[in-house]
């Protein structure tokens, strides 16, 4: 009873703190930029760099560090274990979090064991291009809304977002595919059969999907009429007929579902994690030693929670909290309201990542030809049929109410299909005892 | 198998694909959510524990110990009689029935005492030991026991692991009425020891008891509640 009453207050207290964490980014990235602009700096560098190292650096670098544990203890709840609880400080272990450091000091202290005949500028390039791509991706992702800030009485407006260019998605399509070098250079660089192997399954699944992946998002561009992630967010703030808000998961659920899988398929995690297997080819980072290995592998984390925050701000519409938004507009004042979008955008991409882990810990892993024949036999087509189905209904209704609807009736129908009863397994009455008499136990 | 698994091609619903994985992923949801907001049950019995809520059945095991049950073989020990001596009378029928050979035994006698004998040695190696109780079966006078409930502690030597008499003999003293040393007296125990000694003394059991099998106080379910009330 005291561990679910814990629970239930840790639950309570994440998306609180979040809050809280939302207000302190907003109060640092104000004070940044109010330094910056009395510097003589022209305006929104302070604010930009301030994002750099609060959103980019301090969140997603913690969350995907602590997702290493997350994974580990979660995984253990999964499968009915206790998961890392040795390291104990004053008796207690605190959800594993204490192994963060063990580990981080394992891959530190490790002996430095270089191939002999790597090529020596790419294998050492590798694991830093595949670790700077992923985190790249996280500068144009809105985190909360524009909102003015008064310090010493100078006006300035600060957003929680590193840049809002104009490219928008299609910085993420560029950059999200810069990823490929890492695993690909590793393979290459490190001169084993077994790293290239990896690196080759590597690349042409990850290049494979960032066309479905690209496809995937073509529908709530159209729907959104903009590429930057900011004007998407806030054009979810709508409403369908006055109540339901236009979140791309209403009118873009086939987008969605496109989307998460192939964002699965480029972390390269399980259902899809063909380049690395601890049984054959063990990965394409087989040859790398302490921390190189450790950016590696910190580089699927964090392309973990970066996939889940372009979700969240595509799909799930961005810092808006959904539930009780004008009441909170009307109720707090405009930073903590903006205090209170930003920690909804951050919780939601702490569940979307969560959801990430159990999808994670659900599939077996694929062949290799059933992750092509996904690929290019389903996601693309579907993927394709998305674009011009959802071209027709914008061109028909420009309000998006048809295409609300059609999302709709997409969900119902696949939330149908879902609960049909499946084919049950007939498994005999007493099936096992009967078993064990004839083997004679 | 003792399943009979259908082997037929998989319908329309299935080969859609994402229906059944979100299905599964509902399951690991539950299943995850069931074991984050329900802590673990303590109970050493696992097969008791209450399993509607979490479904951990682990034992942290330096901290928790699965009760052994009552007719566990564990270490030996060389029962002591009241005065401190083994109860053992150097008779080798756990010498002789150990299949393993582990027992080496070399006999002595009481000086002032020419019909009893005692061991001089008595040397266990519990690395050869195979654990099957035949020493404790064999033995006439009930002097070896298995019913330490420890295993055979890990040492850096391997002499370590050779057991003698004087780390052997250890555990509650016994005595039996129809022990020959309390029925015709003998020169080596005091007048008044060897009075303690019979009102102590209690029948020879005739089959495995309770007492036979188990260290007084020894208790699976004593153990197993006071864990549960933890």
């Amino acid at each position: 009873m005291r561990r679910f009453l814990g629970m239930v207050l840790f639950a309570i207290c994440v998306p609180l703190s979040m809050v809280l964490l939302g207000r302190a980014v907003y109060w640092l990235v104000a004070g940044a930029e109010y330094l910056a602009t009395s510097l003589g700096a022209p305006p929104t560098y302070g604010a930009a760099i301030a994002n750099v190292i609060l959103l980019m650096l301090v969140f997603v670098m913690t969350t995907a560090a602590l997702l290493t544990i997350g994974e580990r203890k979660w995984s253990a709840m999964i499968q009915n274990r206790i998961g890392p609880n040795r390291i104990r400080v004053f008796g207690n272990s605190a959800g594993g979090i204490f192994f963060l450091a063990a580990d981080a000091l394992k891959m530190l202290t490790k002996e430095n064991i270089n191939p002999s005949q790597r090529s020596r500028v790419l294998y050492e390039l590798a694991p830093m291009a595949a670790f700077a791509p992923s985190f790249a991706l996280f500068a144009v992702v809105p985190v909360g809304p524009a909102v003015d800030s008064v310090v010493n009485g100078v006006r300035t407006t600060v957003a929680l977002q590193v840049a809002n260019i104009d490219a928008g998605l299609l910085f993420v399509f560029g950059i999200a595919s810069l990823a490929v070098y890492g695993t690909a250079l590793a393979g290459w660089a490190s001169n084993s059969k077994l790293a290239i192997l990896g690196g080759v399954r590597a690349s042409s699944q990850m290049i494979s999907y960032e066309v479905s992946l690209g496809l995937a998002l073509v529908g709530s561009m159209m729907a959104y009429q903009s590429l930057r992630l900011e004007e998407m967010v806030r054009a979810q703030g709508q409403l369908l007929w006055g109540f339901l808000p236009a979140l791309g998961f209403f009118l873009q659920p086939v987008g969605l579902l496109v989307f998460f899988v192939s964002a699965f398929a480029e972390t390269k995690r399980t259902p899809f994690d063909l380049p690395e297997g601890e049984s054959e080819i063990v990965g394409y980072f087989v040859e790398y030693p302490g921390m190189k290995f450790g950016m590696l592998f910190l580089a699927e984390f964090i392309e973990v929670v970066v996939l889940a925050a372009i979700t969240a701000a595509i799909f799930f519409g961005g810092w808006h909290p959904v539930l009780f938004e004008g009441w909170l507009r009307e109720n707090l004042s405009p930073i903590w309201f903006a205090s209170v979008c930003a920690g909804a955008f951050l919780t939601k991409v702490l569940l979307l990542c969560w959801l990430q882990l159990i999808v994670r810990w659900t599939l077996p892993r694929f062949r290799f030809d059933q992750i092509q024949k996904l690929c290019w036999k389903v996601l693309l087509p579907v993927a394709l049929a998305n674009v011009f189905i959802t071209g027709a209904l914008i061109l028909v209704d420009p309000s998006l109410e048809l295409l609300g609807l059609v999302g709709l009736v997409e969900i119902a129908a696949m939330a149908v299909i879902t609960a049909a009863v499946s084919r049950k397994v007939e498994v005999p009455a007493h099936a096992h005892a009967a078993a064990a008499a004839v083997a004679g136990h | 198998m003792p399943y009979q698994l259908p082997d037929s091609e998989l319908n329309l619903r299935e080969r859609l694909y994402f229906p059944e994985v979100i299905q599964g992923v509902g399951i690991i949801m539950k299943q995850f959510l069931r074991n984050f907001f329900f802590g673990r049950q303590k109970d050493p019995d696992v097969l008791a524990r209450d399993r509607s809520l979490s479904q951990n059945a682990t034992i942290a095991y330096p901290e928790e110990r699965v009760p052994y049950p009552p007719a566990y073989r564990g270490l030996h020990r060389l029962v002591p009689r009241e005065d401190g001596r083994p109860r053992c009378v150097a008779c080798y029928m756990c010498a002789t029935i150990c299949p393993a050979q582990c027992i080496y035994i070399e006999a002595g006698e009481y000086p002032d005492d020419p019909i009893e004998k005692y061991p001089v040695k008595f040397v266990i190696d519990e690395l050869r030991c195979v654990v099957c109780g035949f020493c404790v079966e064999a033995c006439p006078k009930d002097a070896i026991r298995m019913d330490t409930g420890e295993h055979a502690p890990p040492s850096y030597t391997r002499a370590a692991q050779v057991w003698d008499e004087k780390r052997l003999l250890r555990g509650p003293p016994v005595s039996y009425q129809n022990d020959p040393w309390l029925r015709r007296g003998s020169p080596s125990i005091s007048p008044e020891k060897l009075q303690e000694m019979r009102a102590r003394a209690k029948p020879f059991p005739l089959n495995a008891t309770d007492e036979y099998a188990q260290t007084p106080g020894f208790s699976v379910r004593a153990l197993a509640s006071e864990a549960k009330g933890k």
